[in-house]
């Protein structure tokens, strides 16, 4: 089965700063792939040249092999790690603002709305949201048209338990229904149960990509994701010039 | 390294084959209506946010005052008040227009990207399937209606009620006054859009604005004078003349007086030939817009090809120097 994502190659330079450095990686459709590493790696960047907002310096990004398109990434949802909106505008109209700019309905706005239990306050202004709801809008949009990739940024980053447990239960209803998920974090206890494969970029290159199973028989059968996480980077020696 | 059947991470150099076997080839080409239908939901989300944030009201009042003031008192210094007939109105409202149009051009340009840039939404926005042409031409049609409305509605009452006051029935120099300021805002709309693609911050694109605003009104003349001056060019120090002093509150006064001993209906006398090669001063719209408007007091005689390629060059210059900068900016 040929992959539906396929990043071969892909190397940004920020200057003298080498975000990433000839990443090699592949997702088929329906898969969930955690992308972990630590501050400053690449997960960012990588992300970035994913949905276009970064150039790549050199390196192919693929889509069912084909080159990725701006029309391709319509068919997209990114929910970012700070989920920034038009403040001036209620839930509602931002919402059908980047539901619309995809083609979609407002009656796919209300559904999604109503998913992440912020229909009832659609038509609050943004700027009167808390945190947590703010990043529950940011999920429904990026959830609008039933998106065939799925990139989130740190999602579960600063959210409750019974925020966290919702999120997790969308992205299962998420990736039952089909969808491609892309996940940064930190929080890997809350990936662990969702990740078919992981992947852990230091320093802007891959260091190791799998299954949580394939990684535990390489690194510790018993071990938690957290452990393994651990034990990689530790491994992994700094070169010298790499984030000066 | 394990390669499984969902995610893995295959050896680069067989990336790098399949990436270079595959045919690059689009699934669909059916984005073009697309981009142009995205292009307008951001140009109507633009304008709809300047309405209500009062900035199109409060340019409707502030032009409307203005244009008002300017055309009751515009003869002040020759001793005379009241609305004129639409010829001399147009002459009072020149200074009014060169440097306020501009300046509101710049202003609506200046934070199109950088304020969207700032506030993170623009990563939303590109990276929903959004291009970036798309949201530069969104971000510029929407500034253009957020201009031209106050604008026009200025233009159309001010020209109404001189209409119904002066009873003058030639509303062509008006007209021409209307279109070219409109135009020139708008050229220097995109000047600001380019402005805001280029700069990081909303303080670094006003500041930017302003600048360009005060060389393009102020600093261009003054510059292209001085060297008319050291070349001691004879031919170009006419046109100098006739393009920077005529506006100003003498020269205009002079050519109101113009007026004085003319019987109605008709235009005043010219005081002297002037010269005729008038192309370097479309480097500046600003220039060009006082050589149309003053084409017939002065008898300068822009063509229409001049002001059709001026217009289209700075317009496609700021455009493709904004798409050539965003394309380039990693967000």
């Amino acid at each position: 089965m040929s992959a539906y994502l396929q990043v071969s190659g892909l190397t940004k330079h920020y200057g003298a700063i080498t975000a990433l450095d000839g990443v090699d990686l592949s997702v088929e459709r329906g898969g969930v792939l955690a992308l972990l590493g630590p501050n400053g790696a690449g997960k960012s960047t990588l992300f970035g040249c994913v949905l276009g907002l970064t150039r790549p310096t050199s390196g192919n990004l693929l889509l069912q092999n084909h080159p990725l398109t701006d029309a391709d990434r319509r068919s997209f949802g990114y929910v970012a790690e700070r989920v920034a909106l038009y403040p001036q505008r209620t839930v509602l109209e931002n919402a059908s603002f980047f539901a619309r700019l995809k083609g979609q309905s407002d009656s796919e706005v209300a559904t999604q709305l109503k998913r992440v239990g912020l229909y009832g306050v659609g038509d609050r202004k943004v700027r009167q949201l808390s945190k947590g709801m703010l990043q529950r809008l940011g999920l429904a949009i990026a959830l609008c048209g039933q998106p065939e990739l799925l990139v989130l940024d740190e999602p579960f980053n600063g959210l409750d338990p019974v925020l966290l447990d919702t999120l997790q239960c969308i992205l299962r209803a998420e990736q039952a229904r089909g969808a491609t998920l892309l996940i940064s974090t930190h929080t890997m206890s809350a990936v662990e149960p969702l990740a078919s494969h992981i992947a852990i970029l230091l320093r802007g290159q891959l260091a190791t990509v799998g299954t949580l199973e394939a990684l535990r028989a390489e690194h510790g059968a018993e071990d938690s994701l957290e452990t393994i996480y651990h034990r990689i980077a530790r491994c992994t020696p700094a070169p010298e010039e790499a984030f000066a | 390294m394990k390669a499984d059947s969902t995610i893995s991470g295959l050896p680069r150099s067989r990336r790098r084959e399949e990436a270079l076997s595959s045919v690059p080839q689009k699934k669909s080409e059916s984005c073009y209506l697309g981009c142009h239908q995205q292009a307008g939901l951001i140009a109507i989300k633009e304008f709809g946010d300047r309405f209500r944030s009062g900035w199109v009201i409060a340019c409707v009042l502030v032009w409307l005052g203005a244009i008002g003031l300017t055309s009751f008192l515009g003869l002040v210094q020759i001793g005379q008040i009241g609305v004129q007939g639409y010829e001399r109105t147009v002459i009072s409202l020149l200074n009014l227009v060169q440097y306020l149009v501009p300046l509101l051009g710049l202003l609506l340009g200046h934070d199109l990207i950088v304020n969207e840039r700032e506030e993170g939404t623009l990563r939303l926005l590109l990276a929903g399937g959004v291009s970036r042409w798309s949201c530069l031409l969104g971000k510029f049609l929407g500034g253009c209606f957020t201009l031209a409305v106050p604008l026009i509605l200025g233009f159309a009452i001010a020209g109404t009620v001189v209409g119904l006051s002066a009873k003058d029935n030639g509303i062509a120099p008006f007209l021409r006054l209307a279109v070219s300021g409109l135009v020139l805002g708008i050229l220097f709309l995109g000047l600001g859009l380019a402005v805001s693609t280029f700069c990081r911050t909303r303080v670094q694109s006003l500041v930017a604005g302003l600048l360009l605003w005060c060389v393009a009104v102020f600093v261009f003349d003054l510059v292209a004078l001085g060297m008319v001056v050291s070349t001691r060019s004879l031919a170009a120090a006419q046109e100098i003349e006739v393009l920077c002093d005529t506006t100003h509150v003498n020269a205009a006064a002079d050519l109101h007086s113009a007026f004085d001993n003319v019987p109605a209906g008709q235009t005043p006398a010219v005081p002297a030939s002037r010269g005729s090669t008038l192309g370097w001063l479309a480097i500046n719209p600003v220039d060009l817009f006082r050589a149309v408007n003053l084409s017939k007091q002065l008898e300068l005689q822009v063509p229409v090809l001049t002001m059709l390629l001026t217009a289209a060059l700075w317009l496609g210059g700021t455009l493709g120097l904004s798409l050539w900068k965003l394309r380039r900016t990693d967000l």
